[in-house]
Parts: structure tokens; sequence; C-alpha cells
């Protein structure tokens, strides 16, 4: 306190000196004419130039906060004025536990980056800031180089706030010491990394382990193992996962029981990998949305995902393009017609040919779940749209599904005509490009109409209800 | 490597067609020809082409107003066509992908083929060579090998040639691969702009329409709302014309009814005004004079009387009456002020009263309180000397008791030479009312502890009685609580079979006690039995004992019985016919020395101890009963709870000690004695009569000695 105390001494001196000296001693009292003169003497003196003190003993605040933290025991009013004036350089470890969500962390959002969508942030200002702050850190760790220290330390801070991280690159490691300069890009420093990277067999990336165990209120992950902005560096390692990554990642998945949405895309994931991440995840309990797409797993892939299907309570699986052929497709429609939990699958970009297609057809006969099915581009025939077909007739839950970019053919075409005549709940169904004759397509498009249109009546119903 | 980039490029995920491909949307009315690039303008246009559709639509709802159910489904339609037409892209590109993957894998099998192929080939040709080289070696003439040479040498030459053209065509292959990819990249570029372009002519459009139907929907509700208004002004203007109207026919109205109806009542009031006036008038003058008449008689009246009376009266009736009144008025005055001064006199002397009386009053109830206390005081004191004064004559009669039992014995014995019997001494035990209560009152433990005291002072006593057998004197007894194992050893010193009973009483008591020690041990906490293990045997049952009766809630006085009643319990298990000897005394009395060793036996096998704690358990229960019904009478005064009753039984029981019969035997004795004491006395007066004859025989005879000498 005396630091705020000091000048306040000083300024009531300094507003006090005109009266002393203009005043002569001994007859201050009596002479009230002088004493009013004392204003006249001094022109610039007013009221109104007098500094609150409590507006003097905040910026004393500001000015120490670092020193003696003071946040909480401010009324409302003056905690909004701490945050429009506190400094957004000051260091993470002060504010973060300190100052709650608010201006503040506006302020440091904006200074830092072009691009502030709250919306994805539960319109937190301070999540957005703690977690972007924590992404920017991972992704320009460099493993062997940078200290987890520099990870773990965020730890205390943004655990309370980080619900999502989504991280879109992460180096690997170098070996050359003189490389210090990430924040400037991999644009000459990774040539260096480069060069050395085939002498170096360890191209491990950052170890989640020691993080996810310790976000406790994780709840979405985006991983992508890839480098951007490689430039022509370029080396197809940049963008592979490795073993151990595998195994590490996996550890740490299975250690954070709050995730429920993972997102692993592009990273090169084998069977042997997909199975090794599958084995971790079987029994976690919150996990919700799996994204594996644009990577390379195959049929043995496929068949741990199908175990997965039947243990967890998976709602969202999105497999998009990868390889899965036809063995794959089975054992993910034999856990199909076993689950009750999924909602939606996505096939998209696969090589199911009709050996998969039928078996999904068979499967949807058993499951009353599932709401949306995307088989597209996955070269599968006329006998699935029959299989599907069959399906369509009697199952009454699936809303949409889409076969586009397959060469069903018009016989095809026909029985899935007549199947969604007699079905009510489909609301979208996309068949371009896949040979259908106009006929079939058009009262295709009829049923998915009027389906849209009862359902349209029926929500507006529900909302007039409420 | 090719799949790889080309999975580098699905992230885009935008491809369009090439080639002719259609992309057949799920509305056939929208179904255009998707080539790129330059085909994106018509696409534009088409769109723009749509655009004006609804916009032209609008107008036409807006003047059938009715129609605008239809608004919405023209949006959802306009949305999905859109969205399609973006997803199109999507969906051709996947399409696309995937066609490329089968080409691709089309084209890996056929290398694969060719590869194949080129090996038989070549392996041909090679076996061919080798076998040329075989037959080269059988050729000797020097042309011919030169030709064999030269032959292997083409042949060699050939496989190098198919292998390089093998060679060449997989790298043109690459070659039209990486072009391919690179134009492929170009074309997802074009297709990304597209798709963008679409995207963000799909939202203009869409804003638009939006911006549109919001407009348009204002605007219908503006037109219902201002028709609406319009007519509501008609008809209120309308109305309020009419109101108005009517308003002023009735005000016209009402104006003439009110000038109709005022002239009508001036008439009226002017003619009654008139006629009235008149009448009155009339009235008044004739009033007026006959009052004047009137007055003028009443006066005159009065001024004859006045002249009449004026003179007689007037001056000493006048002076008369002031000086009384004056005088009445002083003396009252004073009257009042005497009265004032006394009655404030008398308040006083009130008020002086009233605090001396309160004062005495106060007086009075502490001296109340003062003599209550002395009363409680004195009550207690009386209490106490007539319970001393009580203790002390039951000492003296005990006493008297006691002497007049040694005077029959001795009578009985000496004078009568007979067997003399002690009668029954139960008063001698119970010594009346004030040392059961004093007794009740004493802690058990204290009592316990006494018991086993005076068990062992019994048996050192009996030791001493057998060393020096004679009566033991008063004064080494223990004090007032014990006045009953004080008697009992008085009157054990007199007869031994009393001191073997008490003793025996004791014993079992004793016994009884450890056992139920020992049974009962298991309540006693384990810490009381650590801190009482360096003791002696007997304190430690003594304070065993003590702890386990306290926790009972049994008294000292209860320990007899609870003796009694556990030995009982054992007879009656044992046999409920059988005679209870126990420790009662009459029994021990009667039986004598002989019981004395029964007794012995009996204490060995007292009591099972397996029966001992049913026993006590039972015993506790009649217990509890017992002593709650005497509960309430226990906290009664005691001098109040003074039974008389039991007191003169208690005496007379003292008093006849000696029976009447004895009592007869007595005065026998005594007659006896006295004619015996009369024969003594006579015999006493004659010694000295025969001491001093005798005397005279000895002085004489001495004489006759001395003569004869």
């Amino acid at each position: 306190m005396c630091n705020v105390m000091l000048p306040l001494f000083n300024q009531r001196t300094v507003y006090k000196n005109p009266a002393t000296m203009s005043a002569p001693p001994g007859a201050t009292a009596k002479d009230s004419r002088r004493l009013r003169r004392i204003i006249a003497e001094d022109p610039d003196w007013h009221l109104s130039l007098v500094p609150c003190l409590s507006n003097l003993c905040l910026q004393s605040i500001v000015r120490n906060i670092e020193e003696k933290p003071m946040f909480e025991d401010l009324s409302p009013v003056h905690k909004d004025l701490v945050q429009e004036t506190l400094s957004t350089s000051l260091p993470l470890h002060v504010t973060a536990n300190l100052i709650s969500d608010g201006v503040y962390w506006k302020r440091c959002c904006e200074q830092r980056w072009d691009i502030c969508d709250l919306a994805h942030y539960g319109h937190s200002w301070k999540r957005m800031f703690l977690e972007r702050h924590m992404e920017n850190v991972i992704e320009l760790f460099i493993p062997g180089v940078t200290e987890p220290k520099t990870v773990l330390e965020m730890v205390p801070l943004c655990k309370n706030h980080v619900k999502r991280l989504d991280i879109s690159q992460l180096l690997p490691p170098i070996k050359e010491p003189q490389k210090e300069e990430e924040e400037e890009e991999e644009e000459d420093g990774s040539k260096l990394a480069s060069d050395n990277e085939y002498d170096g067999p360890s191209m491990d990336h950052f170890d989640f382990n020691i993080l996810l165990n310790k976000l406790t209120q994780l709840e979405e992950l985006h991983l992508v193992y890839r480098v951007k902005q490689c430039g022509m560096n370029f080396e197809w390692k940049m963008f592979e996962m490795t073993d151990r990554d595998c195994e590490s990642l996996a550890k740490a998945l299975m250690s954070c029981k709050t995730l429920k949405l993972l997102k692993l895309h592009q990273s090169h994931i084998e069977d042997t990998k997909c199975r090794l991440l599958v084995k971790y995840l079987l029994d976690h309990p919150s996990l919700r949305e799996l994204d594996f797409s644009h990577n390379l797993i195959g049929d043995k892939g496929a068949r741990a995902i199908g175990k997965l299907l039947t243990r967890s309570k998976l709602e969202t699986l999105n497999m998009c393009d990868n390889n899965i052929r036809g063995p794959g497709a089975k054992a993910i429609a034999h856990a199909l017609s076993v689950n009750s939990t999924l909602l939606s699958l996505n096939l998209r970009l696969n090589c199911l040919r009709d050996e998969g297609g039928q078996a999904i057809g068979k499967a949807l006969l058993n499951n009353n779940t599932l709401l949306h099915l995307h088989l597209g581009a996955n070269q599968v025939s006329g006998p699935t749209a029959i299989a599907l077909s069959q399906a369509l007739v009697q199952n009454n839950t699936l809303k949409s599904i889409n076969l586009s970019c397959n060469n069903l053919g018009v016989d095809g075409g026909i029985a899935l005509g007549e199947a969604m005549s007699h079905n009510t709940s489909v609301t979208e169904c996309d068949i371009r490009l896949t040979e259908v004759d106009e006929q079939s397509a058009s009262s295709i498009g009829q049923v998915v109409w009027t389906n849209q249109s009862s359902e349209q009546k029926r929500h507006a119903r529900q909302s007039e209800t409420k | 490597m090719e799949e790889v980039d080309v999975d580098q490029e699905e992230e885009s995920e935008a491809s369009v067609l090439s080639g002719n491909q259609e992309a057949t949307s799920m509305v056939p009315a929208q179904e255009f020809e998707v080539n790129p690039a330059t085909e994106a303008r018509e696409e534009l246009d088409e769109d723009l082409d749509e655009e004006p559709a609804p916009e032209s639509q609008p107008p036409e709802q807006e003047a059938e107003g009715s129609e605008k159910l239809i608004a919405p489904q023209r949006m959802i339609s306009m949305q999905r066509d859109l969205t399609t037409l973006v997803t199109n892209i999507q969906t051709a590109a996947d399409a696309k992908e995937s066609m490329r993957r089968t080409e691709l894998e089309e084209a890996r099998r056929m290398r694969l083929e060719r590869l194949e192929n080129d090996v038989k080939s070549s392996q041909e040709t090679f076996q061919e060579i080798t076998r040329g080289w075989s037959a080269a070696k059988q050729k000797e003439v020097p042309q011919d090998l030169q030709e064999a040479l030269n032959n292997q040498q083409q042949l060699c030459a050939a496989i190098i040639e198919d292998n390089k053209k093998l060679i060449k065509d997989l790298q043109q292959e690459m070659k039209a691969g990486d072009d391919r990819f690179v134009k492929d990249l170009r074309k997802q570029e074009e297709e990304l702009n597209l798709l963008i372009e679409r995207m963000e002519n799909q939202i203009k459009t869409l804003t638009e329409a939006y911006r549109e139907e919001l407009a348009q929907i204002s605007r219908v509700y503006q037109l219902e709302s201002e028709v609406l208004l319009t007519k509501d002004k008609a008809e209120w203007e309308q109305r309020i014309k009419e109101l108005c109207e009517e308003e002023l026919g009735r005000s016209t109205q009402w104006k003439k009814k009110v000038e109709e109806y005022d002239a009508k009542f001036q008439n009226h009031m002017l003619e009654t005004i008139d006629k009235d006036v008149y009448n009155q008038t009339k009235q008044n003058m004739k009033f007026q004079v006959l009052e004047r008449h009137h007055q003028q008689k009443k006066t005159g009246k009065i001024i004859t009387v006045l002249k009449l009376v004026k003179p007689k009266v007037e001056v000493p009736v006048q002076r008369l009456n002031l000086n009384r009144m004056k005088k009445r008025a002083v003396r009252l005055h004073i009257e009042i002020r005497n009265l004032r001064t006394k009655s404030s006199s008398e308040n006083k002397q009130y008020t002086k009263k009233s605090q001396h009386l309160l004062e005495e009053y106060k007086h009075n109830i502490q001296q109340y309180e003062h003599i209550q206390k002395n009363i409680k005081h004195f009550a207690a004191a009386d209490a106490r000397q007539f319970e001393e004064m009580w203790l002390m004559m039951d000492a003296e009669v005990k006493q008297l008791v006691e002497r007049v039992l040694v005077i029959d014995s001795l009578i009985c014995k000496e004078h009568l030479g007979l067997a003399w019997e002690r009668p029954p001494m139960e008063f001698m035990e119970l010594s009346g009312p004030i040392q059961a209560q004093k007794r009740a009152r004493m802690p058990a433990r204290q009592g316990v502890s006494q018991l086993f005291h005076t068990g062992q002072n019994l048996q050192c006593s009996q030791r001493m009685m057998d060393l020096s057998v004679g009566p033991r004197p008063e004064a080494d007894t223990e004090g007032m609580d014990k006045d009953m194992y004080k008697e009992g050893k008085t009157t054990q010193s007199e007869s031994g079979a009393e001191v073997e009973e008490g003793k025996q009483s004791v014993e079992t008591l004793k016994k009884v006690m450890e056992l139920l020690c020992d049974e009962a041990g298991f309540l006693m906490e384990d810490k009381l039995l650590n801190l009482l293990a360096p003791l002696e045997k007997d304190e430690q049952t003594v304070l065993k004992l003590g702890s386990l009766l306290c926790s009972f809630g049994i008294e000292e006085e209860d320990v007899p019985k609870l003796a009694e009643f556990l030995l009982k319990h054992k007879h009656q298990q044992r046999d409920e016919t059988e005679v209870r000897r126990g420790r009662d005394e009459d029994v021990c009395v009667e039986s004598g020395e002989s019981s004395n060793k029964e007794e012995d036996v009996k204490t060995s096998e007292l009591i099972n101890p397996n029966h001992i704690l049913p026993a006590l358990k039972s015993f506790l229960e009649r217990h509890m009963r017992s002593r709650e019904s005497s509960a309430s009478q226990s906290h009664s005064f005691h001098v109040e709870a003074w039974d008389t009753s039991g007191d003169e039984a208690y005496w007379e029981s003292m008093g006849n000690i000696i029976s009447e019969d004895k009592v007869k035997l007595w005065d026998a004795a005594e007659n006896t004695l006295k004619q015996y004491l009369a024969v003594l006395t006579e015999i006493s007066e004659l010694v000295p009569e025969t001491q001093s004859l005798e005397q005279q025989n000895a002085e004489l005879r001495m004489l006759l000695q001395q003569s004869l000498n």
C-alpha cells in the first residue's frame, strides 16, 4: 500500500502548494477573501483536474500487479477499469489465474491474432487466448530442442480453460543446435533440419503423454502430424506419424478421461497404428466422436475399428478416404448390426465394392440408431443398391444416405426408387453420378421432398407446442 | 509416390469433372454440364438466370398475398439447389478421384504385366544366347565363330535395347504422370476457386433472397397493417362522426328543453312568490299590532308592581345579603385551607406509616425466614438428638438386657443349677430403625469392606477368645456403624454357639461374595483388574465387589439379601421341599454345633458357580422392582417416616426378654435369696459376737494359763 499512497501524498502537496504560498502565515482562517483568491491565482487549477483517489489506487494496482496481484477484491466497476488498462504484455503466469474472462483477454486476443471467432470458443475470450496460446506452444515445440517444461509450465495456468486443442502441425526433431528462431518458421531452419534428418533416425514428435492427463477439461483434440510451410524442404517423413508417436499418443489418449472428440487427419496411419490406437481407446469412458479421415487404414485396421464400435459408445465415426475394402467393410457392418449408439458413419472414398456394400445393407436391417450414412465413391454397384433398398423399406430411422459416384446402374436406381416409396424417414438421398435413370431419380427426389416437408411441419408443430 | 501426392491433394477435396461426365443433380431440372473453368461462366449465368426468377416471383406473391406459404418452400428449394450446385464440385471430384484410382490400379496392373512379359522375353533371349555360346564353342571355323559371335552380340544388343526401351517408356510414363499431377494440381486449384466462387455466390444469392423475403414479408405485413389501419381509421372516423352528430342533436334537444322548463319554472315561481309575499305581509301586520298591545299592557303591570315593592325591600335586603355572602366566602376559604393542610399532613403521615409498615413487613419476613431456618435447624437437631437418644437408650437397654441375661444365666446356673439357654434375640441384630437407615445411607463399598473387616475381626476375636475365655471389654469396638457386630461380639463372648453362628454367616457371605467376584469378573474393566493386581486377595475382592455392586446399583444393605438369594436359588434348584437353612439364625442356633459342620459342607458347595449368573440376574430384576416400589417412600423426611408401631414391639421385645415365668422364678429366687440374705445378715451380725466371744475365750484361756503358771 505504500506504493499506492506515496504518489497520492505527492499530488496532494502539489495541489496545496498554491494555497500555502499565497496565504500569509497567521491570517489564513480570518481572511476569507484571500482564501477565495487562492483558486484565482492558479488559473489552471480546477476540481476536475484532481483525479479520484480510487483511480489513483487502481493505476497503482495496475502498475504493480506483478508484485502484488490484486483483482478479485475489487468492485465490478473497478475490475472493468483494470481490465481495460492492464498491459497485454504481462507474463501469463501472473494473469492466467488472476484475471477473469473479460475485456483484458479480448485485448490480448485481438492484439495477437487478426481473426478471432468467439463462437468457436464458447464465447469466452480467456478460453480462446489460452487455447490458442497452448496450441502455439505445442505447434512450435521441437523435440530435443524445446524443453518439455515450457509446455508443462502452461498446464497449471490453462488446465481449467482448455477444452479443445486444434493442433495443425507437429515439428519433427532436429539435431542442429544452432537453429533457434522457430518463430520465423522453417524457411531456413528446416533446410538444416532436412539435411540432418537423413542421419537422425528418430523422427518422434511431441510426446502427448506428459500433457493430456493433466488437462482435466479437455474434450476435443484435433491432431495432424505434418509440417506447415515446409517449402522446398519437403520430406515424406514430415507427414508421417512414427510408431513411437503412435504408442505414446495412444497411451496419452487413454489417460485423458474427459476426451469426447478425436480427430487424427492425414497422419499416415496404417493398419498397425490404427490397431494400436484402437487398442488403447477400446474402453475409453467418454469418447463419442472419432475421425480418422485421409489416412491409409486398410482391412485390418477396419476390423479393429469394428471391434471398437462394439465396445465403445461412439456416436460419430468418420473413416473417409482410407483404404478399406470388402473384408474391412464386413467387419464394420457386423459391428453396426450389434451397435446401438452410432449415429453417423462416413466411409467416403474407400473401396468397399459390392462385397462391403451388401454387408452394410444387411447390417442396416438390424440397426435402428444410425441416422447418417455416407457410402460415396466406393465402387459399389447394383447389388448394393438392392441390398440397401431392402434395408430402406424396413428401416425408418435413417435420415440421410449418400451413394454418389457409384455405378449403381439403372436396376439399382429402380430398386432404390421402389424402396423409397415405402420410406418416410429419409430426408436426404444423394445419388449424383450414379448412372441412375431419370425417372427413378425424380421419384426418389419426390419422396425426399415430401419427407422433408413433412419433417418441417413436424418441427413447426413442435416449436409451436413449445 | 503419386498416390501419396494425391492424398495430399485430397485436402482440397475439390476437383471438377474432366471430360464429359455429367453431374446429375437430384432435381433434374437443374442439370448442367460441368466443363471446368470455361463453363464456370455459364453456370454463373445460370445462377444469375436463376436469380431473376425468384425476383420476378415476389411481386406476384405480394399481389396474391395468400400465397405466403409458398415462400418458405421456395427458399428451401433454393437453398438445396444452391448447395447441390456447390457440392456437385465435390462429388465430381470424388468421382474423378475414384476413377483415377481405378485407372491407376489398371495402369499398375498393366505395367506389372508388361514387366513380366519383358522378363519372360528377355529370359528367352538370354537362354538363346547361352545356347548360342555352347554352339559357338563347337564352331571351329573362325568365320563361323565370328558369325556366331556377331549373332550373339546382336541378341545381347536386342535385349539391351528392349530394356532401354522399357526404361524409356516407364520414364515417359512417369513424366506423363508428373505432368498430369501438375495439371491435376492446376485443375484442382481452378476447381477450388470455382468452389469458392460458387459458395460466395450462394451466400450472396441466399442473403439477397433472405433479405428480399424479409423485405417482402415486412412489406406484406406493412401493407396488411396499412390496410387494416386505414380500414380501422375510416371506421373510427365514421363512428366518431355519427357519435358527434348524435351528441349534437341531443345537446340541442337538451338546450331546448332546458329553455322551456326555465320559462315554465320562472312563471310558476313568480306567481307563487307574489302570492306568498302578499299573505305574509298581511299576517305580519296583524301580528305586530297584537304584540304591541300585549307589550303595552305588560309594561303597565310591571311598573305598578315595581312601584309598590321598591321602597320596602330594596336597601336592607341587599346589604344583608352582601355581608352574609362575604362572611360565608371567607369562612369557606379558611375551611378549605385548613382542609388542605390537614390533607397534606395526613398524606405525609400515611406515606411515613406505609414506609414504616413496609420495613416492618420486611423485618417480619426476615424474622419468619429466620424462624423457619431455626425450625429446620431444630428439627434436624431434634432428629439428631432423638437419634442419639434412641441410640443411647438402645445401647443402654441392650446393656441392661445383657445384664439381665447375665443375671438370668447366673441365676439359672448358679442359683438354680439349671442349664441356661439364650432366648431368641433378633432385635439385638436389628437394633431399631435408626441404624437400618444409617446403614442404608452408607455406600455399598464401605459396607462390603466393613463386612470383610468385621469378618476378620470376628475371626481374631474368636481366636482371642480361644486363648482367654471371658467377657471382652466393650470399649474396643469400632464405632457406631458397627454396632451390630459389636453386639454380636458381646453376645459371642457370652455364648459360644452365638459366636459360631455369626462367624459362619459372615464366612459364607464372604465366600459367596468371592464366588460372585470370580464369576462376574468379566463385567469388570481390564484396567481396573490390572490396577488391582498388586493388592492382596482380600482387598482385591473388596474393591471388585465394590465396583460390581456399584454398577449393579446394589447397596450394602442388600448384600446379605443377595447372598441369601443366591443360596436360596441354589437350594431351590436342588430341591424345593428341602428345609431351608442357609443363614437362618434360628436354624443355626437350633442345630448348634452340629450344624456347624453341615454349614461348612454347604459353603464348599454353596452354589454351583455356573448358576451364579442366572441367579444374579433374577436377583437384580427382583431387586430393582422392590427398589422402585420403596424408592418413593425413602425420600420422605426420616422423622416422619419413623415407624412407631415397630418401636413399641421393639421395646416390648426388649422388655419381654425375661418372660413372666422367669419373673416368677426370679421372684421366687429373690425371696429365697432375701431369706438367705436375712440368714446371712443374721449370721454376719452374729459373727462379731462370736468373735468377741472367741476373743474373750482366748483372753480367758490366756489368763487361765497365766494363773496356772
